[in-house]
C-alpha cells in the first residue's frame, strides 16, 4: 500500500490539531486569548490609535485625575497616562514576544539535540542550562545590565532569551528522551531515515504541544520579570520608551542608598498614574496564564 | 556533588565578570568618585584573583570589600532581614496554599472551588511589587484617615543607623523583638505570598484531584472512612511530596520577588543592598563611574546562588522524606 493510499484512509488529524480544537471549546480560555490579542493589537497599532507619540504635554492639566479628556488622568508633567500606557503595552509586547520567541527556538533546538543524541552533547547542553538558571531571573537580569547600559529594548530581549531558553530546553529534552524510544521512531530508523529526518518529521511535530505551552508561559514570565526590573529603574529608561513596568516605577519616589525607618518608597503622585499601567499588566498576565493553562490541559490530557 | 560543582563554576564565571568590570576603590560605596580602573585588567589576572578570593571565604574576608573593610556586617544583616521575610513568606504560602488547595479539591465544582479558582488566577497574575505598592498605599491611607498605625508602612523594627544596614533592637529585646519583627514583616510577607499562594494552591488542587480519583481513595472510602480522613490522610499524603518540592523549586522566583518587596518596604534586606551596589552605577546614564566593590557584589551574588541551590537540594530531600517510593531501595 502506498503512502498516498494510507493518507486517504483516515483524515489527517494531528495531536496538535485535536488539542487546539479542544482548546477552542473552552469559553474562558478563548475569551482570555481574544482579550490578550486585542491588547497586543492595541500595542502594535499604538501610533494609529493614540497618535504618533505619547509624550505630548498638556500644561493646563498637570496631575489631573481621570476625566473625559484624559481617561486615565495625566502624570506630573501633564502627559496623558492612557497614551503612555498604550505605548507601554507596545514596549512590553515587543520585548515579551521577541524574547519568548528567540528563547523558544533556541530551547527547542537545544532540547531536541540533547534529548535525541544524548551522551556528551546532552551533558554539555544541560549543564549550560543549569549554569544560566543558577541565579533567579530578576537577579540575573539586574546583574547583566551592568554590562549593557544604556538599556534598549533589544538589550532586554538578548538578556531574557540568554537564560530563558533553558526552561524550554528542559521540557523538550524530557519529551524527546521519551519519544526517542517509541516504536514509530524505531520504525523510521529501520526504514533508513536519517537523524535529521527523524528529528524534523517525527520528533518535532510531537513536541509541538509542549513547545506551545512552554512559549506561552515564557511570554508571561518575560512580562513579569521585565516589569520587575523596570520597576527598580534598571530597564528601558523612560526617555527611551515607556513600558508597563517603568510607568509604575515613575510614580515611586526614586531613592537609592539606604533606608531609615521614616523613608517610604510610596506613591508620590495620583493613584491613577500607577494604577492603570499596573492594571493592564495584571490583565495581560491573567490572560497569558489562562491561555497557557488551557493549552496545557488541551494538549496534554494526561497531565490534567 | 553536582550542585557543588555547578556553584563553583557559577561563582568563577561571576567573579571573572565582576573583577574585570568593577574597580577597587576602598572608598565608601555611596561616595561618588572618579572612574577607577577595574580590579583585574584581563581574564588571566581575574583568574589569579579568584583563587585569592576563594582562600578568603573561610575567614569571611571575601564577603567584605577588597580592602578588608567590614561590608560583611551589612551583608549578614541584610541577609538576616531577607531571611526573616522569606521564612515568614514560606510559612504563609505553605499554610494558605494547603488550606485553599485542600478546600478547593474537596469541594471541587462548588462555588467555593470557583471562587478559589478566580482568586488563584488573579493572585498569580499580580506582580509582588505591584501588590506591595497597593498594600503600602493602603497603609498610608489608613494612617492618614483613621490614624491606624499598627502595621508600619516601611522599615525594620528598632533603630537602624543611616548609611549602614546595621539595626539594633532598640527598646524591645528578646521575645518582644520577635513580635516587633512579625508586626513589621506581616504586610510585606503578605505582598510576597499572595502570588505564590495562588500558584501553588492550584498545583495542589489539581494533584489532589488526581489522587482523589485514584483506586486507593475508592478503597479508603469503601472501608467507610470519614471524608475528612480520606482527603487528609490518603489523598493529601500522596500529593504532599510533589507540592513541597515544586514549592521549594520555585524558591528562586520568591527570592527575586523579595528584592522588589524589600525595595518598596525599605527593609534593609539584600534587595536594597544589591540595588545599592548596582544602583551606584547610575541607572539611567551611560558610562557612569564604576566604583562598585567587586568583592561585595561577588559575595552577594554567591550567597544568592547558594540559597537557590540549597532550596533545590532541600526539595530533593523533602521528596525523599515525604514519599517513600522515591527512596532508593
Amino acid at each position: 500500500m502506498s503512502a498516498v493510499a494510507i493518507e486517504t484512509l483516515a483524515p489527517r488529524r494531528s495531536l496538535l490539531r485535536v488539542g487546539l480544537r479542544r482548546f477552542a471549546r473552552r469559553p474562558v480560555a478563548l475569551s482570555a486569548l481574544v482579550v490578550l490579542l486585542a491588547l497586543f493589537l492595541v500595542g502594535a497599532l499604538a501610533h494609529v490609535i493614540v497618535g504618533s507619540s505619547g509624550d505630548e504635554i498638556d500644561l493646563l492639566h498637570v496631575k489631573n485625575g481621570p476625566s473625559l479628556d484624559h481617561l486615565f488622568g495625566t502624570d506630573n508633567v501633564g502627559r496623558d497616562v492612557l497614551k503612555r500606557t498604550v505605548y507601554g503595552i507596545r514596549t512590553s509586547e515587543l520585548v515579551a514576544l521577541s524574547a519568548a520567541g528567540i528563547a523558544t527556538v533556541v530551547g527547542l533546538v537545544a532540547g531536541l539535540l540533547a534529548g535525541y543524541f544524548g551522551g556528551w552533547l546532552d551533558a554539555v547542553i544541560m549543564r549550560i542550562a543549569d549554569l544560566v538558571t543558577a541565579y533567579p531571573a530578576v537577579v540575573f537580569t539586574l546583574a547583566a545590565f551592568v554590562y549593557f547600559r544604556p538599556v534598549w529594548p533589544h538589550t532586554l530581549i538578548i538578556v531574557f532569551s540568554s537564560f530563558m531558553w533553558a526552561t524550554v530546553a528542559r521540557v523538550v529534552r524530557a519529551d524527546v528522551v521519551r519519544l526517542r524510544e517509541t516504536e514509530y521512531v524505531e520504525a523510521a530508523r529501520a526504514l533508513g531515515a536519517s537523524n535529521a529526518r527523524i528529528l524534523a518529521r517525527h520528533l518535532l511535530p510531537n513536541v509541538g504541544g509542549t513547545i506551545l505551552v512552554a512559549a506561552t508561559s515564557l511570554v508571561g514570565l518575560v512580562v513579569l520579570v521585565d516589569a520587575t526590573v523596570e520597576f527598580f529603574g534598571f530597564g528601558i529608561p523612560q526617555a527611551v520608551a515607556p513600558s508597563l513596568g517603568n510607568l509604575v516605577a515613575d510614580t515611586v519616589k526614586f531613592k537609592f542608598g539606604l533606608a531609615s525607618n521614616s523613608d517610604i518608597a510610596a506613591v508620590q503622585f495620583g493613584w491613577w498614574t500607577w494604577f492603570f499601567p499596573g492594571l493592564v499588566l495584571v490583565v495581560i498576565l491573567v490572560c497569558v496564564n489562562l491561555v497557557g493553562d488551557a493549552l496545557d490541559e488541551a494538549l496534554n490530557p494526561s497531565s490534567r | 556533588m553536582l550542585a557543588a560543582g555547578l556553584l563553583a563554576v557559577v561563582s568563577f564565571v561571576t567573579f571573572i565578570g565582576v573583577a574585570t568590570q568593577f574597580s577597587a576603590t576602598c572608598s565608601s560605596r555611596f561616595t561618588p568618585s572618579t572612574p577607577f580602573p577595574p580590579l583585574a585588567s584581563n581574564v588571566h589576572q581575574a583568574m589569579i584573583l579568584y583563587w585569592e578570593w576563594l582562600k578568603g571565604i573561610p575567614s569571611g574576608r571575601s564577603f567584605g570589600n577588597v580592602c578588608g573593610a567590614a561590608v560583611t556586617q551589612d551583608l549578614w544583616q541584610a541577609l538576616g532581614h531577607t531571611g526573616a521575610l522569606l521564612g515568614m513568606t514560606l510559612v504563609m504560602v505553605l499554610v494558605l496554599a494547603l488550606l485553599f488547595g485542600v478546600l478547593a479539591a474537596a469541594r471541587a465544582g462548588s462555588w467555593l472551588d470557583l471562587a478559589f479558582r478566580g482568586f488563584s488566577y488573579t493572585a498569580w497574575a499580580i506582580p509582588p511589587f505591584l501588590l506591595a505598592l497597593v498594600l503600602q498605599s493602603g497603609l498610608i491611607w489608613l494612617r492618614t484617615h483613621d490614624g491606624f498605625t499598627f502595621f508600619p508602612e516601611s522599615g525594620w523594627p528598632g533603630s537602624c543607623s543611616f548609611g549602614t544596614f546595621v539595626c539594633t533592637p532598640g527598646s524591645h529585646a528578646g521575645i518582644g523583638y520577635v513580635g516587633e519583627v512579625v508586626r513589621f514583616l506581616f504586610v510585606p510577607a503578605l505582598a510576597l505570598s499572595v502570588a505564590f499562594v495562588g500558584l501553588h494552591s492550584r498545583y495542589l488542587r489539581s494533584s489532589l484531584l488526581v489522587a482523589l480519583a485514584a483506586p486507593y481513595t475508592t478503597t479508603a472510602r469503601a472501608k467507610g472512612l470519614p471524608e475528612r480522613r480520606v482527603v487528609l490522610r490518603h489523598a493529601l499524603r500522596n500529593s504532599l511530596g510533589t507540592f513541597t518540592s515544586v514549592l521549594l523549586l520555585d524558591f528562586g522566583a520568591v527570592v527575586g520577588a523579595a528584592l522588589a518587596v524589600d525595595f518598596v518596604f525599605r527593609m534593609n534586606g539584600i534587595g536594597l543592598l544589591f540595588l545599592g551596589e548596582i544602583g551606584a552605577l547610575g541607572s539611567q546614564s551611560g558610562d557612569g563611574p564604576k566604583f562598585l566593590d567587586p568583592y561585595a557584589v561577588q559575595g552577594l551574588l554567591t550567597v544568592i546562588a547558594v540559597l537557590v541551590a540549597a532550596a533545590s537540594l532541600l526539595a530533593e530531600l523533602a521528596v525523599l522524606w515525604l514519599d517513600p517510593r522515591a527512596r532508593p531501595a
